[in-house]
């Protein structure tokens, strides 16, 4: 049989969803055409229809999860009334328990140990939410909520310590050291920035 | 000893040693026990006598890669015994923890595929877990050492400690892939900086 049928009615939205859910859950390296194939429903020609190969099926997905992400989280920063709070829902989102894409991202830095497509992917990926921090931080400092200095200098270093603590976070109780990675990254940028950071909590609205 | 148990230690340890480097130059997922038990110059069943499970095998050969690096360090610290102070160790040690060219670069392969597996393998997180507890304990001694010799001004060690770790974690990563970004040195110097204020030291940091 065709897969056209099939395809007709699948949309790339919809497949990158499901790419993402199934890598999310079995990891990147156990994540076959043929399980994506199987949570949509289709056979797994049909998706090869769309993608040349897992390599650029896991690529597409992951750069469509980080879009979703973006797209929520220009939507989020409005609704808060500082940089100072939009600085701590930065991290929050980031360290947050059910942290999807710090998984995601963990996954991804083997693959781009070894170079390639993924490699690539990983530095701009990185470079855009670096920027995104960069421009709350310099948002703050015009405003002058913040001091401190270069503000993609300090993005970088809130970046890696992110990076960091979301390691030890998804290696110990998760209950404990989601409370700790939060407290140690506060306390970084309260002193990098020369800020107060938990008195912001007034300034969030309620989600 | 008696003969046969050293061959069979040695086997052992041969196993280990080629799993470690299987490990860091295929990733965990690829590495194949007949190819371990090849580049160890034994056999498949030799292996699956000595390591009942492929995660075994993984979770030892972790272990096994981490007690040597630790022996190294301990020897560089006996060596560092004649360095003048504290912060001339904790400069060293912050050095251990950055993916330099050679065997550092290789110890960061595998903590990245530690990483990776441990999100999904309860036995690798615990070898993890405990060898992250290690690391810890071995870099906050150091600083609690310097605090109570009056060299450090005194601080919350164990805070200290998780930020250096994880800020190393951090710029290691991007500095393994090459992110012209985080050159090492510039990483080591962060860290440094980070330290030196908390601790009172001197920010230039003690030369390698």
């Amino acid at each position: 049989m065709s897969p056209r049928p099939e395809i007709a009615h699948l949309r790339r939205p919809q497949i990158l969803t499901a790419a993402a859910e199934v890598i999310r859950e079995r990891g990147v390296n156990r994540t076959r055409i043929a399980d994506v194939a199987e949570r949509m429903n289709v056979s797994p020609p049909a998706l090869l229809y769309y993608f040349e190969s897992k390599q650029e099926l896991l690529r597409e997905a992951l750069i469509f999860a980080e879009e979703c992400f973006y797209e929520e989280f220009a939507d989020r920063l409005t609704s808060f009334e500082n940089a100072r709070a939009r600085l701590l829902w930065l991290v929050d989102s980031y360290i947050a328990a059910d942290d999807y894409d710090a998984v995601l991202w963990i996954e991804l830095w083997p693959h781009a140990l070894r170079g390639g497509d993924l490699a690539r992917t990983r530095d701009s990926l990185d470079r855009r939410w670096r920027g995104a921090i960069a421009s709350i931080i310099r948002e703050g400092q015009e405003g002058g909520e913040f001091g401190g200095g270069d503000p993609d200098e300090l993005a970088l270093l809130v970046a890696s310590l992110l990076d960091g603590l979301a390691i030890q976070v998804a290696l110990e109780d998760r209950e404990i050291s989601y409370r700790r990675a939060r407290q140690l990254c506060l306390a970084m940028l309260e002193r990098e920035l020369d800020c107060t950071l938990t008195a912001a909590e007034e300034g969030r609205r309620a989600a | 000893m008696s003969p046969a148990a050293t061959t069979e230690r040695n086997a052992r340890e041969q196993i280990l040693d080629a799993a470690v480097e299987r490990i860091a130059t295929d990733g965990i997922d690829e590495v194949r026990i007949a190819r371990i038990a090849m580049d160890a110059g034994v056999s498949s069943s030799l292996v699956h006598y000595h390591f009942e499970t492929r995660e075994a095998l993984l979770a030892e050969a972790l272990e096994h890669s981490f007690e040597l690096a630790g022996d190294v360090r301990i020897g560089e610290e006996e060596a560092e015994e004649d360095a003048p102070s504290h912060a001339h160790r904790l400069a060293a040690m912050v050095d251990q923890c950055l993916p330099y060219q050679g065997t550092l670069e290789r110890d960061w392969m595998l903590w990245v595929e530690l990483w990776l597996r441990a999100a999904r393998s309860p036995e690798l997180r615990a070898t993890a877990a405990r060898l992250y507890e290690r690391m810890h304990r071995w870099l906050a001694d150091e600083i609690a050492a310097g605090i109570a010799d009056g060299e450090f001004s005194d601080c919350d060690v164990d805070a200290l400690t998780d930020r250096v770790l994880a800020m190393l974690d951090g710029f290691g990563i991007r500095a393994l892939v090459r992110d012209p970004a985080v050159p090492l040195d510039w990483a080591r110097g962060e860290v440094w900086r980070m330290l030196a204020r908390e601790l009172g030291m001197d920010a230039e940091t003690p030369l390698r």
